[in-house]
């Protein structure tokens, strides 16, 4: 059972996650994202990613998402709550 | 799972994504020739999740049982994310493990590994990586050519045993030890030195 402090907490961690949608302000154009050409920009922007550590902090509720399955509907992440997720972004190139 | 993101280096066969059905064929194809046995997601065409999630190139985050980030890894390292997990199950699936954040990259296992998607894209994605940091593509190829030989080490599921790295360890100093004697065996003039060397170049 968790104590009205830890539902506090979470509520106020959600809503900051919630925030995060909202304001991705640097959040790249559809033509930006999805370059042509690997640049030394990109390499430049995935070390300095790596570098300020720029993920979902721990501790932060990670952010829901519903998306489509390969093989077929559609997967929520918070429909595994209660169960350990491993989450990889991965590219097929 | 795995989410599928854009086309980290395209190529002729497999251009950047113009549309949400190009990406949801690739992703199926990921999962057919990578014998992917986990749900895969795809993302949509903007990467929205995926930029939501920090826009990372390759990035695994461990979630506890709460929804909570309990662990990521900025460059997903299989032998990394079991000890992680380990570490999660001893705290009954809650909090954070292993300080919450593994960066640094572990370049001989994407030496060994990196070429899988690499070669899709083959050549303009050979060309294009080499060009922004060179060895970073002729290095997967290379470790690609030597993976029967790498893979034991570098492609791990499972952290080496103590014992192992240990005999690894004192391998590496005996070598180097033997190194630094040779060396000082022979007359210390400079040309000397690199005739020592040359011979053992060849």
């Amino acid at each position: 059972m968790q104590s009205d402090t830890q539902k506090e907490e979470l509520a106020t961690r959600s809503t900051e996650t919630t925030q995060r949608f909202v304001t991705l302000k640097d959040k790249l154009s559809s033509e930006e994202y999805n370059f042509e050409h690997f640049r030394t920009k990109h390499l430049l922007s995935d070390a300095q990613a790596t570098i300020e550590k720029r993920g979902i902090q721990p501790g932060e509720v990670a952010p829901d998402f519903e998306l489509p399955r390969v093989s077929g509907g559609t997967l929520r992440l918070s429909e595994l709550r209660g169960k350990p997720v491993l989450l990889h972004f991965g590219s097929f190139t | 799972m795995d989410v599928v993101i854009r086309q980290a280096h395209p190529g002729a066969d497999v251009p950047a994504y113009h549309s949400f059905e190009q990406k949801m064929r690739d992703a199926a194809a990921y999962r057919r020739e990578d014998g992917i046995g986990w749900p895969v997601l795809v993302d949509d065409l903007e990467g929205t999740t995926h930029q939501v999630y920090g826009g990372l190139a390759d990035p695994t985050y461990l979630i506890d049982i709460d929804g909570r980030v309990a662990f990521y890894n900025l460059w997903t390292h299989a032998p990394t994310l079991h000890e992680a997990l380990e570490e999660l199950r001893q705290q009954g699936w809650r909090g954070e493990v292993k300080g919450g954040v593994h960066q640094t990259p572990h370049l001989l296992s994407s030496m060994t590994d990196g070429w899988k998607g690499l070669r899709r894209g083959w050549p303009q994605s050979f060309i294009e990586l080499e060009t922004s940091a060179p060895g970073m593509a002729s290095g997967p190829w290379l470790g690609y050519q030597l993976r029967p030989l790498l893979a034991p080490l570098t492609l791990r599921a499972k952290p080496l045993p103590p014992s192992a790295k240990l005999g690894l360890a004192v391998g590496a100093a005996a070598l180097l030890i033997l190194g630094v004697r040779n060396l000082r065996s022979r007359p210390a003039t400079s040309s000397s030195r690199g005739r020592t060397r040359n011979k053992r170049l060849q």
